[in-house]
């Protein structure tokens, strides 16, 4: 058993950090919906340094690295609130590495390193959010095309992505996860609608429409109904730096400071509340790190994630809440620390999969319970 | 002993249900703009049909015999309002006012303590009200607002938010004598009714929707897990319940009215928890209504310092004179 990253590792991280000074301000990994410019530069600076290709294989164009290199990469990014990672360098790419044709490689993959394409993902929909094999979005094959017509909703982002990452039925309705299909869709093309759904944090989700679009066969990832299984390759890829714990240490450490500037830092009850929430942000940080070993050594991470992700998002919002609970009325002006802490921790539970789904994978495949 | 409402109690819980079906609810509190990440704004509206309807006087005009206000009376009120999203001062009018003055000051009133007005917090009402009530260690002290600049305060909480950006104009017009004590158990016994009635509707708009909303080729709502939770915060909201009308039933005991506030304000958290992750993302648009209650559940959980301070009421209550 090690728990240390090799002296190499360390170097990297340096150097990451190094290059991350100069993004203190960024605010991207909260803030990208309202600066998408600046990350989007962010990202093509970090393409300079070919790092969103970091442990893309070296025949795409990659550096060849492992899951460490990326963890460290993710999770400094994080932690310098800089931005979250790309789900084009990360879930896209990857399954048009694995998945893709020559031609759906040479046309996607350079574009992608660069940092100059960027996709939405389309899976979810308003009766299909939990039970995404329930999805409706119907892509029906005409000649050498589809036709998609149907909604998606809850897309983050999707207002500024260039292209939409879609999951759509081409099987029945009955076959479920079987019955399903990848597609690239261009957010330009005709019959595509994004339309916002204003959120309580000020922010906004997305619904997108499409009516009766087109898409070339060619733009279609992997074979007819097998995106089941490409989707969960794609997860699988990604779990290590979904939920870097770099953004809960970073929590924890900005709302210190900000009950410091306060001057409640030295009240007793107060402490003894930071010091529970910092203990968690360690077992947080222990259960991101028990996922990369997992990955590492090519263990199913299936389990750990959804431990992990739990862990992490419930700790980000029990350190929100506590410093809003702390803090009085002034914790609720909108922008101060806490409050803008707290609206980002809001829908953590519930994206990327909910808490409820993730226990149900532990409890079938840690506890092996039945149901 | 009776815990069902009374002939009248039910005629007054249905009169205000009907002037709030027309005159409230999340569609106008939405419209008020208390929900977005806006300075909101004030129902005068409302607080003009409330008045005009007799029902903010009615503590006063349905108090006992012994001149003891009706507060159980102006409980049920304040709860129907909260249920219905209200954007009106109705517990600091319907429930502390009338146990500190006979005649207290028409409009809306804000609620302060002494620190939080020297340290320019946020205080809900503020940037509306025409009068503002600083608790302090042992008296009440009243301001008169109309010549002093209040500055809204940008907030998502629910409830309009103001702070006064100089005291200097701040001139007390009067003075309540050992009334702080009172002051401070009415406010807590108002808090714990605001949240009960708040919780109420979060949680029926939240259950309404798990009936309706199928995942998995069912209704959320029939899933056993989903259905202990919902079933949790049933209770919580039960219990808040009781334990504020029974504090509003005795003219708010000291311990009485923190053990209400502190029941209350901390159930507030459980609900806002479970209402949203049981709902989904659309619990976080504003196409649901579930925002109107939920925000403001954190927002009432900050005053008076919250569960804490209702906390270290009922130990003060309960152990001050005991001898260590």
């Amino acid at each position: 058993m090690n728990f240390n990253f090799s002296s190499e590792q360390l170097a990297f991280r340096d150097e990451v950090r190094e290059f991350l000074e100069d993004y203190r301000e960024l605010d991207g990994f909260y803030g990208q919906g309202h600066r998408w410019p600046q990350v989007r530069a962010f990202f093509c600076a970090m393409a300079e340094r070919n790092w969103l290709a970091l442990n893309w294989p070296t025949e795409h164009g990659g550096l060849g690295l492992g899951h460490v290199h990326e963890y460290i990469l993710w999770n400094e990014v994080a932690r310098y609130r800089a931005a979250r990672n790309p789900l084009a360098a990360g879930i896209v790419a990857k399954s048009i590495m694995r998945y893709g044709t020559p031609w759906q490689q040479e046309t996607y993959l350079p574009p992608i390193r660069r940092g100059e394409m960027h996709f939405s993902l389309c899976y979810s929909e308003p009766e299909a959010g939990s039970d995404l094999a329930g999805l409706r979005l119907k892509a029906e094959r005409d000649g050498d095309h589809y036709r998609i017509n149907g909604q998606k909703c809850w897309q983050s982002y999707a207002q500024d992505m260039d292209y939409l990452w879609v999951l759509a039925r081409t099987g029945t309705q009955e076959s479920r996860g079987r019955g399903l299909s990848l597609f690239i869709v261009d957010k330009a093309s005709a019959g595509v609608r994004v339309s916002p759904i204003p959120t309580v944090d000020g922010d906004q989700l997305n619904e997108v429409f499409f009516d009766d679009v087109v898409v070339p066969k060619a733009q279609r990832v992997g074979e007819e109904n097998s995106a089941w299984s490409i989707i969960g390759e794609a997860l699988a890829d990604e779990r290590h730096i979904q939920f870097p714990p770099g953004r809960v240490r970073r929590d924890l450490e900005d709302m210190v400071q900000w009950l410091n500037t306060q001057r409640m830092g030295n009240d007793p009850l107060v402490r003894a509340r930071m010091a529970e929430l910092a203990v968690r942000v360690r077992e947080t940080e222990m259960l991101g790190l028990k996922v990369l070993e997992s990955m590492v050594n090519a263990s199913n991470a299936t389990v750990d994630a959804a431990m992990n992700k739990i862990l992490h998002t419930v700790t980000c919002q029990a350190l929100a809440r506590t410093v809003l609970d702390l803090g009085g009325p002034e914790a609720l002006v909108y922008s101060h620390q806490p409050e803008r802490l707290w609206r980002q921790s809001l829908t953590e539970t519930i994206g990327g999969g909910t808490s409820e789904i993730m226990r149900s994978v532990i409890a079938r495949q840690r506890l092996d319970l039945e149901g | 002993m009776d815990f069902e409402l009374n002939e009248d109690q039910q005629a007054i819980v249905e009169a205000v249900d009907r002037l709030l079906a027309q005159q409230a609810g999340p569609a106008r509190a939405t419209a008020l703009g208390n929900s977005d990440t806006v300075e909101g704004s004030y129902d005068f509206a409302l607080h003009s049909a409330l008045d005009e309807a007799g029902f903010s006087c009615i503590a006063r005009d349905l108090a006992r015999e012994d001149g003891t206000p009706a507060a159980l009376e102006a409980a049920l009120i304040v709860e129907a309002v909260s249920r219905a999203g209200g954007v009106v001062a109705a517990a600091t009018q319907l429930l502390v006012a009338p146990a500190l003055l006979a005649e207290p000051p028409a409009g809306p009133i804000a609620l302060c303590t002494r620190r939080e007005l020297e340290q320019g917090t946020p205080v809900r009402y503020l940037a509306q009200a025409s009068t503002l009530w600083v608790v302090d260690e042992a008296a009440v002290t009243q301001h008169n607002l109309e010549d002093v600049a209040v500055a809204p305060v940008r907030t998502s909480f629910g409830y309009p938010m103001g702070r006064i950006e100089a005291t200097g104009n701040l001139h007390s017009v009067g003075e309540l004598h050992n009334a702080a004590a009172d002051a401070r158990r009415w406010w807590r016994v108002a808090l714990a009714v605001e949240a009960t009635g708040t919780m109420q509707a979060a949680l029926n708009c939240v259950v309404g929707y798990l009936k309706q909303r199928r995942q998995f080729g069912r209704a959320i709502g029939s899933f056993q897990a989903v259905q202990h939770r919902l079933s949790e915060c049933a209770i919580q909201v039960e219990a808040s319940r009781w334990l504020a009308r029974e504090a509003a039933y005795h003219n708010a005991p000291e311990e009485a009215a923190a053990v209400a506030a502190a029941f209350a304000l901390a159930a507030a958290d459980q609900l806002f928890t479970e209402t949203h992750q049981l709902s989904g993302a659309i619990g976080f648009t504003h196409d649901f209504d579930l925002h109107v209650w939920s925000m403001r559940l954190l927002a009432l959980r900050q005053e008076l310092d919250g569960v804490g301070g209702a906390r270290r009421a009922v130990v003060d209550a309960r152990w001050r004179d005991a001898t260590p």
